[in-house]
Protein backbone atom coordinates (compact mmCIF):
# COMPACT_ATOMS: atom_id res chain seq x y z
CA UNK A 1 0.00 0.00 0.00
CA UNK A 2 1.08 3.55 -0.72
CA UNK A 3 0.91 4.59 2.95
CA UNK A 4 3.45 1.87 3.71
CA UNK A 5 5.72 2.57 0.76
CA UNK A 6 6.03 6.29 1.52
CA UNK A 7 7.60 5.60 4.89
CA UNK A 8 9.53 2.46 3.90
CA UNK A 9 11.13 3.91 0.75
CA UNK A 10 13.08 7.16 0.63
CA UNK A 11 11.94 9.28 -2.31
CA UNK A 12 14.49 9.89 -5.03
CA UNK A 13 13.14 13.16 -6.39
CA UNK A 14 10.66 15.94 -5.85
CA UNK A 15 10.43 18.88 -3.49
CA UNK A 16 8.01 20.21 -0.94
CA UNK A 17 7.53 23.95 -0.48
CA UNK A 18 5.69 25.92 2.17
CA UNK A 19 4.52 29.23 0.74
CA UNK A 20 3.60 32.09 3.04
CA UNK A 21 2.99 35.67 2.07
CA UNK A 22 6.48 36.73 3.08
CA UNK A 23 8.43 33.86 1.64
CA UNK A 24 8.74 30.22 0.65
CA UNK A 25 10.63 27.43 2.37
CA UNK A 26 11.60 24.52 0.15
CA UNK A 27 13.29 21.23 0.83
CA UNK A 28 13.63 17.96 -0.99
CA UNK A 29 11.17 15.14 -0.38
CA UNK A 30 14.17 13.03 0.60
CA UNK A 31 14.88 15.55 3.36
CA UNK A 32 11.21 15.54 4.38
CA UNK A 33 11.32 11.76 4.59
CA UNK A 34 14.51 11.79 6.67
CA UNK A 35 13.12 14.39 9.08
CA UNK A 36 9.86 12.45 9.45
CA UNK A 37 11.85 9.36 10.36
CA UNK A 38 13.84 11.22 13.01
CA UNK A 39 10.66 12.74 14.41
CA UNK A 40 9.20 9.23 14.60
CA UNK A 41 12.21 8.15 16.65
CA UNK A 42 11.72 11.01 19.10
CA UNK A 43 7.98 10.43 19.35
CA UNK A 44 8.66 6.75 20.06
CA UNK A 45 10.92 7.87 22.89
CA UNK A 46 7.99 9.83 24.27
CA UNK A 47 6.05 6.57 24.29
CA UNK A 48 4.05 6.98 21.08
CA UNK A 49 3.47 3.71 19.27
CA UNK A 50 0.94 1.66 17.32
CA UNK A 51 -2.64 2.40 18.31
CA UNK A 52 -1.85 5.69 20.04
CA UNK A 53 -3.42 8.86 18.76
CA UNK A 54 -1.81 12.27 18.45
CA UNK A 55 -3.77 15.44 17.78
CA UNK A 56 -2.64 18.29 15.55
CA UNK A 57 -4.40 21.62 15.88
CA UNK A 58 -2.44 24.09 13.78
CA UNK A 59 -2.29 26.06 10.56
CA UNK A 60 -0.58 24.41 7.59
CA UNK A 61 3.16 24.16 8.19
CA UNK A 62 6.15 21.85 7.73
CA UNK A 63 5.62 20.60 11.28
CA UNK A 64 2.07 19.51 10.42
CA UNK A 65 3.30 17.39 7.54
CA UNK A 66 6.15 15.93 9.58
CA UNK A 67 3.83 14.91 12.42
CA UNK A 68 1.45 13.24 10.00
CA UNK A 69 4.24 11.25 8.36
CA UNK A 70 5.89 10.38 11.68
CA UNK A 71 2.57 9.02 12.95
CA UNK A 72 2.24 6.88 9.81
CA UNK A 73 5.79 5.69 10.44
CA UNK A 74 4.93 4.58 13.98
CA UNK A 75 1.50 3.09 13.32
CA UNK A 76 -0.06 5.85 15.40
CA UNK A 77 -3.29 7.57 14.45
CA UNK A 78 -3.58 11.30 13.83
CA UNK A 79 -6.55 13.51 14.53
CA UNK A 80 -6.38 16.78 12.59
CA UNK A 81 -8.30 19.66 14.15
CA UNK A 82 -8.96 22.82 12.20
CA UNK A 83 -7.94 25.89 14.21
CA UNK A 84 -10.93 28.04 15.02
CA UNK A 85 -13.29 25.08 15.00
CA UNK A 86 -11.67 23.32 17.94
CA UNK A 87 -9.91 24.62 21.04
CA UNK A 88 -6.64 23.02 22.20
CA UNK A 89 -7.89 22.33 25.69
CA UNK A 90 -8.08 19.40 28.08
CA UNK A 91 -11.61 18.62 26.96
CA UNK A 92 -10.44 18.01 23.40
CA UNK A 93 -7.61 15.77 24.58
CA UNK A 94 -9.94 13.74 26.76
CA UNK A 95 -12.80 13.51 24.28
CA UNK A 96 -10.62 12.26 21.44
CA UNK A 97 -8.27 10.12 23.54
CA UNK A 98 -5.11 12.00 22.52
CA UNK A 99 -1.75 10.92 23.92
CA UNK A 100 -0.29 14.24 22.76
CA UNK A 101 -1.68 17.35 21.15
CA UNK A 102 0.60 19.53 19.03
CA UNK A 103 -0.71 23.04 18.53
CA UNK A 104 0.40 26.47 17.34
CA UNK A 105 -2.14 28.06 19.71
CA UNK A 106 -1.68 28.78 23.42
CA UNK A 107 -2.79 25.83 25.53
CA UNK A 108 -2.78 25.06 29.23
CA UNK A 109 -3.50 21.37 28.76
CA UNK A 110 -0.96 18.95 30.23
CA UNK A 111 -0.61 16.80 27.10
CA UNK A 112 -0.35 19.79 24.74
CA UNK A 113 3.00 20.60 23.15
CA UNK A 114 3.80 23.68 21.10
CA UNK A 115 4.24 22.96 17.41
CA UNK A 116 7.75 24.39 17.58
CA UNK A 117 8.67 21.40 19.72
CA UNK A 118 8.56 19.34 16.52
CA UNK A 119 11.77 20.99 15.27
CA UNK A 120 13.56 20.12 18.51
CA UNK A 121 12.29 16.52 18.35
CA UNK A 122 13.57 16.19 14.76
CA UNK A 123 17.01 17.45 15.78
CA UNK A 124 17.11 15.28 18.88
CA UNK A 125 17.18 11.97 16.99
CA UNK A 126 19.90 10.84 14.61
CA UNK A 127 18.22 7.83 13.06
CA UNK A 128 14.78 6.51 12.19
CA UNK A 129 13.05 3.40 13.50
CA UNK A 130 11.78 0.64 11.22
CA UNK A 131 8.47 1.88 9.77
CA UNK A 132 5.31 0.06 10.84
CA UNK A 133 3.32 -1.64 8.09
CA UNK A 134 -0.38 -0.78 8.07
CA UNK A 135 -3.05 -3.32 7.24
CA UNK A 136 -5.83 -2.19 4.90
CA UNK A 137 -8.48 -2.29 7.63
CA UNK A 138 -6.52 -0.21 10.14
CA UNK A 139 -7.48 3.38 10.84
CA UNK A 140 -4.63 5.82 10.22
CA UNK A 141 -6.47 9.04 11.05
CA UNK A 142 -9.66 10.50 12.41
CA UNK A 143 -11.28 13.07 10.17
CA UNK A 144 -14.14 15.34 11.03
CA UNK A 145 -17.20 16.04 8.97
CA UNK A 146 -18.48 19.59 8.98
CA UNK A 147 -22.07 18.53 9.51
CA UNK A 148 -24.78 21.09 8.87
CA UNK A 149 -25.76 21.03 12.53
CA UNK A 150 -24.20 20.38 15.91
CA UNK A 151 -20.81 19.01 16.79
CA UNK A 152 -18.58 17.66 14.00
CA UNK A 153 -18.73 13.91 13.54
CA UNK A 154 -15.45 12.02 13.84
CA UNK A 155 -14.71 9.27 11.35
CA UNK A 156 -11.72 6.94 11.25
CA UNK A 157 -10.24 6.48 7.77
CA UNK A 158 -8.76 3.10 6.92
CA UNK A 159 -5.40 2.69 5.24
CA UNK A 160 -7.09 0.69 2.48
CA UNK A 161 -9.48 3.52 1.62
CA UNK A 162 -6.62 6.01 1.39
CA UNK A 163 -4.65 3.67 -0.83
CA UNK A 164 -7.61 3.00 -3.08
CA UNK A 165 -8.36 6.71 -3.53
CA UNK A 166 -4.74 7.61 -4.24
CA UNK A 167 -4.56 4.91 -6.90
CA UNK A 168 -7.81 6.02 -8.50
CA UNK A 169 -6.61 9.63 -8.67
CA UNK A 170 -3.26 8.61 -10.13
CA UNK A 171 -4.99 6.51 -12.80
CA UNK A 172 -6.89 9.59 -13.94
CA UNK A 173 -4.37 12.42 -13.59
CA UNK A 174 -0.93 10.78 -13.88
CA UNK A 175 0.84 13.16 -11.49
CA UNK A 176 4.54 12.92 -12.27
CA UNK A 177 7.93 14.58 -11.87
CA UNK A 178 7.59 18.12 -13.19
CA UNK A 179 4.15 18.53 -11.65
CA UNK A 180 3.71 20.80 -8.64
CA UNK A 181 0.41 20.37 -6.78
CA UNK A 182 -0.69 23.52 -4.97
CA UNK A 183 -2.50 22.80 -1.68
CA UNK A 184 -3.96 25.56 0.46
CA UNK A 185 -6.94 24.05 2.27
CA UNK A 186 -6.31 22.94 5.86
CA UNK A 187 -4.18 19.83 6.27
CA UNK A 188 -6.71 18.71 8.87
CA UNK A 189 -8.72 17.66 5.81
CA UNK A 190 -7.28 14.24 5.01
CA UNK A 191 -7.59 14.73 1.25
CA UNK A 192 -5.17 17.65 1.37
CA UNK A 193 -2.54 15.33 2.86
CA UNK A 194 -3.12 12.92 -0.04
CA UNK A 195 -1.11 15.27 -2.22
CA UNK A 196 1.90 14.97 0.07
CA UNK A 197 1.57 11.18 0.00
CA UNK A 198 1.24 11.34 -3.78
CA UNK A 199 4.39 13.47 -4.05
CA UNK A 200 6.37 11.01 -1.92
CA UNK A 201 5.15 8.09 -4.00
CA UNK A 202 5.27 9.58 -7.49
CA UNK A 203 8.14 12.06 -7.21
CA UNK A 204 6.33 15.26 -8.12
CA UNK A 205 6.55 18.54 -6.22
CA UNK A 206 3.93 19.82 -3.82
CA UNK A 207 3.46 23.33 -2.46
CA UNK A 208 1.56 23.92 0.76
CA UNK A 209 0.08 27.35 1.44
CA UNK A 210 -2.88 28.67 3.39
CA UNK A 211 -6.38 29.65 2.33
CA UNK A 212 -5.76 33.30 3.19
CA UNK A 213 -2.44 33.57 1.34
CA UNK A 214 -3.21 31.33 -1.63
CA UNK A 215 -4.01 33.99 -4.21
CA UNK A 216 -0.73 35.74 -3.46
CA UNK A 217 1.49 32.67 -3.26
CA UNK A 218 0.01 30.67 -6.14
CA UNK A 219 1.63 32.45 -9.05
CA UNK A 220 4.95 32.58 -7.20
CA UNK A 221 4.76 28.79 -6.84
CA UNK A 222 3.83 28.36 -10.53
CA UNK A 223 1.95 25.11 -9.84
CA UNK A 224 0.76 22.73 -12.52
CA UNK A 225 -2.30 21.71 -10.48
CA UNK A 226 -4.40 23.69 -7.98
CA UNK A 227 -6.40 21.73 -5.41
CA UNK A 228 -9.31 24.09 -4.79
CA UNK A 229 -12.95 24.45 -3.94
CA UNK A 230 -15.73 26.27 -5.82
CA UNK A 231 -15.69 29.33 -3.54
CA UNK A 232 -12.04 29.90 -4.35
CA UNK A 233 -12.48 29.67 -8.11
CA UNK A 234 -15.67 31.71 -7.99
CA UNK A 235 -13.82 34.53 -6.22
CA UNK A 236 -11.08 34.39 -8.83
CA UNK A 237 -13.54 34.35 -11.72
CA UNK A 238 -15.39 37.43 -10.48
CA UNK A 239 -12.21 39.43 -10.11
CA UNK A 240 -10.76 38.25 -13.42
CA UNK A 241 -13.93 39.16 -15.30
CA UNK A 242 -14.02 42.60 -13.68
CA UNK A 243 -10.35 43.19 -14.42
CA UNK A 244 -10.77 42.05 -18.01
CA UNK A 245 -13.67 44.48 -18.46
CA UNK A 246 -11.66 47.31 -16.93
CA UNK A 247 -8.34 46.69 -18.66
CA UNK A 248 -9.52 45.34 -22.00
CA UNK A 249 -7.08 42.46 -21.59
CA UNK A 250 -8.31 38.92 -22.34
CA UNK A 251 -9.50 37.07 -19.23
CA UNK A 252 -7.31 34.13 -20.26
CA UNK A 253 -4.18 36.28 -20.02
CA UNK A 254 -5.19 37.62 -16.60
CA UNK A 255 -6.02 34.10 -15.42
CA UNK A 256 -2.52 32.93 -16.36
CA UNK A 257 -1.07 35.84 -14.39
CA UNK A 258 -3.05 34.85 -11.31
CA UNK A 259 -2.64 31.09 -11.47
CA UNK A 260 0.83 31.05 -12.99
CA UNK A 261 1.85 29.97 -16.46
CA UNK A 262 2.25 26.23 -15.91
CA UNK A 263 -1.30 25.10 -15.03
CA UNK A 264 -2.13 21.64 -16.36
CA UNK A 265 -5.51 21.51 -14.66
CA UNK A 266 -7.56 22.83 -11.73
CA UNK A 267 -9.19 20.42 -9.28
CA UNK A 268 -12.49 21.33 -7.63
CA UNK A 269 -14.53 19.36 -5.14
CA UNK A 270 -16.28 19.46 -1.74
CA UNK A 271 -19.24 21.52 -2.95
CA UNK A 272 -21.19 21.88 -6.20
CA UNK A 273 -19.54 24.16 -8.73
CA UNK A 274 -21.53 26.65 -10.79
CA UNK A 275 -21.55 25.71 -14.50
CA UNK A 276 -20.61 29.30 -15.45
CA UNK A 277 -17.50 29.16 -13.30
CA UNK A 278 -16.39 25.82 -14.78
CA UNK A 279 -16.95 27.14 -18.30
CA UNK A 280 -15.03 30.35 -17.58
CA UNK A 281 -11.85 28.54 -16.59
CA UNK A 282 -12.06 25.96 -19.32
CA UNK A 283 -12.48 28.70 -21.91
CA UNK A 284 -9.58 30.61 -20.32
CA UNK A 285 -7.37 27.62 -21.08
CA UNK A 286 -7.31 26.31 -17.51
CA UNK A 287 -9.28 23.06 -17.63
CA UNK A 288 -11.13 22.45 -14.38
CA UNK A 289 -12.43 19.11 -13.22
CA UNK A 290 -15.30 18.66 -10.82
CA UNK A 291 -15.77 15.50 -8.82
CA UNK A 292 -17.92 14.00 -6.14
CA UNK A 293 -17.31 12.32 -2.81
CA UNK A 294 -18.13 12.57 0.86
CA UNK A 295 -15.94 12.17 3.90
CA UNK A 296 -17.70 8.84 4.40
CA UNK A 297 -16.90 7.55 0.90
CA UNK A 298 -13.80 9.47 -0.15
CA UNK A 299 -13.61 10.14 -3.91
CA UNK A 300 -16.49 8.53 -5.82
CA UNK A 301 -16.48 10.15 -9.24
CA UNK A 302 -14.28 12.64 -11.03
CA UNK A 303 -14.08 14.32 -14.39
CA UNK A 304 -10.57 14.17 -15.76
CA UNK A 305 -8.65 14.71 -18.99
CA UNK A 306 -10.17 12.54 -21.68
CA UNK A 307 -13.33 11.75 -19.68
CA UNK A 308 -15.12 14.95 -18.78
CA UNK A 309 -18.72 15.91 -19.38
CA UNK A 310 -20.24 19.29 -18.57
CA UNK A 311 -22.81 19.21 -15.75
CA UNK A 312 -21.60 15.84 -14.49
CA UNK A 313 -19.16 14.98 -11.71
CA UNK A 314 -17.46 12.46 -13.95
CA UNK A 315 -17.44 8.70 -14.16
CA UNK A 316 -17.37 6.55 -11.06
CA UNK A 317 -13.75 5.76 -10.14
CA UNK A 318 -12.16 2.33 -9.95
CA UNK A 319 -12.97 0.62 -6.65
CA UNK A 320 -16.33 2.37 -6.20
CA UNK A 321 -19.84 1.52 -7.27
CA UNK A 322 -22.83 3.86 -7.31
CA UNK A 323 -26.27 2.43 -6.62
CA UNK A 324 -29.45 4.46 -7.02
CA UNK A 325 -32.60 3.58 -5.13
CA UNK A 326 -36.13 4.05 -6.46
CA UNK A 327 -36.10 7.73 -5.43
CA UNK A 328 -32.71 8.31 -7.06
CA UNK A 329 -30.81 8.51 -3.76
CA UNK A 330 -27.16 7.57 -4.21
CA UNK A 331 -25.53 4.84 -2.17
CA UNK A 332 -21.85 4.05 -2.64
CA UNK A 333 -20.17 0.69 -2.32
CA UNK A 334 -16.38 0.67 -1.95
CA UNK A 335 -13.84 -2.11 -2.40
CA UNK A 336 -12.04 -0.52 0.55
CA UNK A 337 -14.59 1.40 2.65
CA UNK A 338 -13.47 4.42 4.64
CA UNK A 339 -15.21 2.81 7.61
CA UNK A 340 -18.50 1.23 8.63
CA UNK A 341 -19.35 3.63 11.46
CA UNK A 342 -18.54 7.02 12.94
CA UNK A 343 -16.08 7.03 15.80
CA UNK A 344 -17.71 10.11 17.32
CA UNK A 345 -21.34 10.93 16.58
CA UNK A 346 -24.77 11.12 18.13
CA UNK A 347 -26.55 7.79 18.67
CA UNK A 348 -28.18 6.65 15.45
CA UNK A 349 -26.03 8.77 13.15
CA UNK A 350 -23.89 5.84 12.01
CA UNK A 351 -26.92 3.69 11.20
CA UNK A 352 -28.41 6.45 9.02
CA UNK A 353 -25.34 6.56 6.78
CA UNK A 354 -23.50 3.24 7.01
CA UNK A 355 -25.60 0.36 5.75
CA UNK A 356 -25.01 -3.39 5.66
CA UNK A 357 -22.79 -4.65 2.85
CA UNK A 358 -20.35 -1.75 3.09
CA UNK A 359 -22.85 0.69 1.61
CA UNK A 360 -22.87 4.39 2.41
CA UNK A 361 -26.15 6.19 1.92
CA UNK A 362 -25.12 9.63 0.75
CA UNK A 363 -28.45 11.43 0.90
CA UNK A 364 -27.68 12.94 -2.50
CA UNK A 365 -29.93 12.54 -5.49
CA UNK A 366 -28.26 11.50 -8.70
CA UNK A 367 -28.49 9.88 -12.05
CA UNK A 368 -26.00 8.10 -14.26
CA UNK A 369 -26.13 8.63 -18.02
CA UNK A 370 -25.67 5.93 -20.63
CA UNK A 371 -21.91 6.59 -20.78
CA UNK A 372 -21.48 6.22 -17.03
CA UNK A 373 -21.26 9.91 -16.06
CA UNK A 374 -22.76 10.73 -12.68
CA UNK A 375 -24.93 13.81 -12.21
CA UNK A 376 -25.78 15.19 -8.77
CA UNK A 377 -29.28 16.64 -8.66
CA UNK A 378 -29.42 17.79 -5.05
CA UNK A 379 -29.91 16.49 -1.56
CA UNK A 380 -32.68 14.02 -0.85
CA UNK A 381 -33.41 16.22 2.17
CA UNK A 382 -33.75 19.14 -0.22
CA UNK A 383 -36.72 17.60 -1.93
CA UNK A 384 -39.83 19.47 -0.93
CA UNK A 385 -43.00 17.42 -1.00
CA UNK A 386 -45.87 19.78 -1.73
CA UNK A 387 -49.32 19.25 -0.28
CA UNK A 388 -50.48 18.01 -3.67
CA UNK A 389 -47.89 15.21 -3.43
CA UNK A 390 -45.61 16.66 -6.09
CA UNK A 391 -41.91 16.36 -5.24
CA UNK A 392 -39.80 19.39 -6.02
CA UNK A 393 -36.00 19.13 -6.19
CA UNK A 394 -34.87 22.53 -5.02
CA UNK A 395 -31.31 22.81 -6.33
CA UNK A 396 -32.06 23.32 -10.06
CA UNK A 397 -34.64 25.94 -9.08
CA UNK A 398 -32.16 27.73 -6.88
CA UNK A 399 -29.60 27.63 -9.69
CA UNK A 400 -32.21 29.15 -12.00
CA UNK A 401 -32.70 32.03 -9.57
CA UNK A 402 -28.97 32.70 -9.41
CA UNK A 403 -28.47 32.46 -13.16
CA UNK A 404 -29.16 36.13 -13.98
CA UNK A 405 -26.60 37.57 -11.58
CA UNK A 406 -28.96 39.70 -9.47
CA UNK A 407 -29.12 36.96 -6.82
CA UNK A 408 -25.94 35.44 -5.41
CA UNK A 409 -27.53 32.81 -3.19
CA UNK A 410 -31.02 31.31 -3.06
CA UNK A 411 -32.58 28.76 -0.73
CA UNK A 412 -36.07 27.49 -1.33
CA UNK A 413 -38.69 26.65 1.29
CA UNK A 414 -42.33 25.70 1.28
CA UNK A 415 -43.83 27.42 4.33
CA UNK A 416 -47.35 26.34 3.46
CA UNK A 417 -49.27 24.08 1.04
CA UNK A 418 -47.77 24.45 -2.43
CA UNK A 419 -46.31 27.91 -1.89
CA UNK A 420 -42.59 28.01 -2.74
CA UNK A 421 -40.68 30.90 -1.21
CA UNK A 422 -37.00 31.68 -1.70
CA UNK A 423 -34.70 33.42 0.74
CA UNK A 424 -32.17 35.18 -1.47
CA UNK A 425 -28.99 37.20 -1.11
CA UNK A 426 -28.90 40.21 -3.39
CA UNK A 427 -25.86 40.89 -5.56
CA UNK A 428 -26.29 44.64 -5.06
CA UNK A 429 -26.36 46.65 -1.84
CA UNK A 430 -28.84 48.10 -1.26
CA UNK A 431 -30.77 45.28 -2.94
CA UNK A 432 -32.05 46.05 -6.43
CA UNK A 433 -35.65 44.93 -5.98
CA UNK A 434 -36.49 45.30 -9.67
CA UNK A 435 -33.58 43.09 -10.66
CA UNK A 436 -34.61 40.48 -8.09
CA UNK A 437 -38.22 40.58 -9.30
CA UNK A 438 -36.94 40.15 -12.85
CA UNK A 439 -34.83 37.16 -11.77
CA UNK A 440 -37.86 35.67 -10.03
CA UNK A 441 -40.03 36.06 -13.09
CA UNK A 442 -37.32 34.74 -15.42
CA UNK A 443 -36.91 31.66 -13.23
CA UNK A 444 -40.64 31.08 -13.11
CA UNK A 445 -40.87 31.33 -16.88
CA UNK A 446 -38.34 28.52 -17.17
CA UNK A 447 -39.83 26.31 -14.47
CA UNK A 448 -42.75 23.91 -14.36
CA UNK A 449 -46.09 24.90 -12.90
CA UNK A 450 -45.49 23.11 -9.60
CA UNK A 451 -42.07 24.70 -9.32
CA UNK A 452 -43.30 28.28 -9.45
CA UNK A 453 -41.74 30.50 -6.81
CA UNK A 454 -44.32 32.85 -5.33
CA UNK A 455 -41.99 35.33 -3.64
CA UNK A 456 -38.43 36.07 -2.65
CA UNK A 457 -37.36 37.27 0.77
CA UNK A 458 -34.19 39.30 0.57
CA UNK A 459 -31.71 38.33 3.28
CA UNK A 460 -30.62 41.20 5.48
CA UNK A 461 -26.99 40.05 5.25
CA UNK A 462 -25.13 37.61 3.00
CA UNK A 463 -25.01 33.97 4.09
CA UNK A 464 -21.53 33.43 5.53
CA UNK A 465 -19.66 30.86 7.55
CA UNK A 466 -19.25 33.49 10.26
CA UNK A 467 -22.98 34.14 10.71
CA UNK A 468 -23.66 30.41 10.72
CA UNK A 469 -25.71 30.36 7.52
CA UNK A 470 -23.07 28.53 5.45
CA UNK A 471 -21.17 25.38 6.34
CA UNK A 472 -17.38 25.59 6.30
CA UNK A 473 -17.64 24.11 2.81
CA UNK A 474 -19.84 27.02 1.77
CA UNK A 475 -23.09 25.11 1.53
CA UNK A 476 -26.23 26.87 2.79
CA UNK A 477 -27.39 25.65 6.19
CA UNK A 478 -31.07 25.32 5.42
CA UNK A 479 -32.44 24.80 8.94
CA UNK A 480 -30.56 27.87 10.18
CA UNK A 481 -31.68 30.00 7.24
CA UNK A 482 -35.26 28.86 7.75
CA UNK A 483 -35.03 29.79 11.44
CA UNK A 484 -33.45 33.18 10.72
CA UNK A 485 -36.25 34.15 8.33
CA UNK A 486 -39.12 32.24 9.94
CA UNK A 487 -41.27 35.37 10.40
CA UNK A 488 -40.88 36.52 6.82
CA UNK A 489 -41.43 33.01 5.45
CA UNK A 490 -44.68 32.68 7.38
CA UNK A 491 -46.10 36.03 6.31
CA UNK A 492 -47.44 35.91 2.73
CA UNK A 493 -47.21 39.71 2.50
CA UNK A 494 -43.45 39.71 3.00
CA UNK A 495 -40.88 39.80 0.22
CA UNK A 496 -40.79 40.52 -3.48
CA UNK A 497 -43.71 38.85 -5.21
CA UNK A 498 -43.67 37.18 -8.59
CA UNK A 499 -45.94 38.49 -11.30
CA UNK B 1 -3.19 59.50 1.72
CA UNK B 2 -0.88 58.89 -1.24
CA UNK B 3 -3.12 59.90 -4.13
CA UNK B 4 -1.97 57.48 -6.83
CA UNK B 5 -2.01 54.52 -4.46
CA UNK B 6 -5.42 55.56 -3.16
CA UNK B 7 -6.86 55.73 -6.67
CA UNK B 8 -5.41 52.32 -7.51
CA UNK B 9 -6.68 50.92 -4.21
CA UNK B 10 -10.21 52.17 -4.81
CA UNK B 11 -10.27 50.79 -8.34
CA UNK B 12 -8.87 47.41 -7.39
CA UNK B 13 -11.04 47.07 -4.32
CA UNK B 14 -14.34 47.40 -6.20
CA UNK B 15 -13.23 44.64 -8.57
CA UNK B 16 -13.41 42.05 -5.80
CA UNK B 17 -16.57 43.23 -4.04
CA UNK B 18 -19.70 41.21 -4.67
CA UNK B 19 -21.95 44.25 -4.54
CA UNK B 20 -21.52 47.02 -7.10
CA UNK B 21 -19.85 50.04 -5.46
CA UNK B 22 -18.22 52.93 -7.29
CA UNK B 23 -14.53 53.48 -6.45
CA UNK B 24 -15.14 57.01 -5.21
CA UNK B 25 -17.91 55.84 -2.88
CA UNK B 26 -15.59 53.79 -0.67
CA UNK B 27 -15.33 55.37 2.77
CA UNK B 28 -11.60 55.32 3.59
CA UNK B 29 -12.22 54.69 7.27
CA UNK B 30 -14.98 52.09 7.00
CA UNK B 31 -14.27 48.52 8.02
CA UNK B 32 -13.88 46.74 4.69
CA UNK B 33 -15.21 43.43 5.95
CA UNK B 34 -18.16 44.82 7.89
CA UNK B 35 -19.29 47.53 5.46
CA UNK B 36 -18.34 46.07 2.10
CA UNK B 37 -18.31 42.33 2.83
CA UNK B 38 -14.61 41.93 1.96
CA UNK B 39 -13.66 38.33 2.78
CA UNK B 40 -10.10 37.28 3.63
CA UNK B 41 -9.87 35.54 0.26
CA UNK B 42 -10.95 38.69 -1.60
CA UNK B 43 -8.64 40.81 0.50
CA UNK B 44 -5.56 38.93 -0.69
CA UNK B 45 -6.78 39.07 -4.26
CA UNK B 46 -7.32 42.83 -3.92
CA UNK B 47 -3.88 43.37 -2.39
CA UNK B 48 -2.20 41.17 -5.00
CA UNK B 49 -3.54 43.26 -7.86
CA UNK B 50 -2.95 46.53 -6.00
CA UNK B 51 0.68 45.63 -5.30
CA UNK B 52 1.12 44.63 -8.94
CA UNK B 53 -0.22 47.95 -10.10
CA UNK B 54 1.79 50.04 -7.68
CA UNK B 55 4.99 48.02 -8.05
CA UNK B 56 5.00 47.01 -4.40
CA UNK B 57 6.22 43.60 -3.24
CA UNK B 58 3.39 41.82 -1.44
CA UNK B 59 6.05 39.66 0.18
CA UNK B 60 6.87 42.68 2.36
CA UNK B 61 3.84 41.75 4.38
CA UNK B 62 3.05 38.86 6.66
CA UNK B 63 -0.38 37.28 7.18
CA UNK B 64 -0.45 39.23 10.44
CA UNK B 65 0.15 42.55 8.62
CA UNK B 66 -2.74 41.78 6.29
CA UNK B 67 -5.07 41.03 9.17
CA UNK B 68 -4.32 44.48 10.58
CA UNK B 69 -5.32 46.27 7.36
CA UNK B 70 -9.02 46.71 7.95
CA UNK B 71 -9.78 49.99 6.16
CA UNK B 72 -8.90 51.50 2.80
CA UNK B 73 -6.76 54.10 4.53
CA UNK B 74 -4.74 51.43 6.33
CA UNK B 75 -4.22 49.55 3.07
CA UNK B 76 -3.06 52.67 1.23
CA UNK B 77 -0.71 53.66 4.02
CA UNK B 78 0.82 50.20 4.10
CA UNK B 79 1.19 49.88 0.33
CA UNK B 80 2.16 53.46 -0.60
CA UNK B 81 5.83 54.00 -1.39
CA UNK B 82 7.74 54.75 1.84
CA UNK B 83 8.40 58.44 2.34
CA UNK B 84 5.55 59.63 0.16
CA UNK B 85 2.83 58.72 2.63
CA UNK B 86 0.69 61.64 3.62
CA UNK B 87 -1.69 61.79 6.55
Amino acid sequence: MIVNRITAEAPVGGRISFARLDGTETFSLAELHARAGRLAASLAELGIGPGDRIGILAANSPQWVLLDLAALWLGAQTAGFEPGKFDPDQQLITRYGLRLLFTDRPSEAAEALPLTEVDRLVEKADSAPEPVSWAAWQVTTVKFTSGSTGEPKGLGATAGSIDSSLRAVQDMFHHRPGDDLFVFLPLSLLQQRYWVYSALRHGHDVTISTYEAAFATMRRARPTVVMGVPAYYETARRQLESRAARSGKPAAELARQLFGDRIRYLWTGSAPAAPAMLRFFTEAGLPIYEGYGLNETCIVAKNHPGASREGSVGRVVVGKEVLLDADGVISVRSDHPVNDHYEYAAPGDSEKVFRPGGLVRTGDLGLVDEDGYLYILGRADDVIVLENGKKVVVRPIEEQLRAGGAITEAVLFCPQQTDLVAVVCAAAQPPDERAIAAALNAANAALGKDERISRAIVATEPFTVENGLLTSQFKPRRPQIRAAYATELANPQEGIHAH
Amino acid sequence: MHTETETAARENLVLVLTSPVEPEEIDPDADLAGRYGLTSLNKVLFLTSLCDETGTELSRFTEHDLARMTTLREVVEAVAPTGIRAV
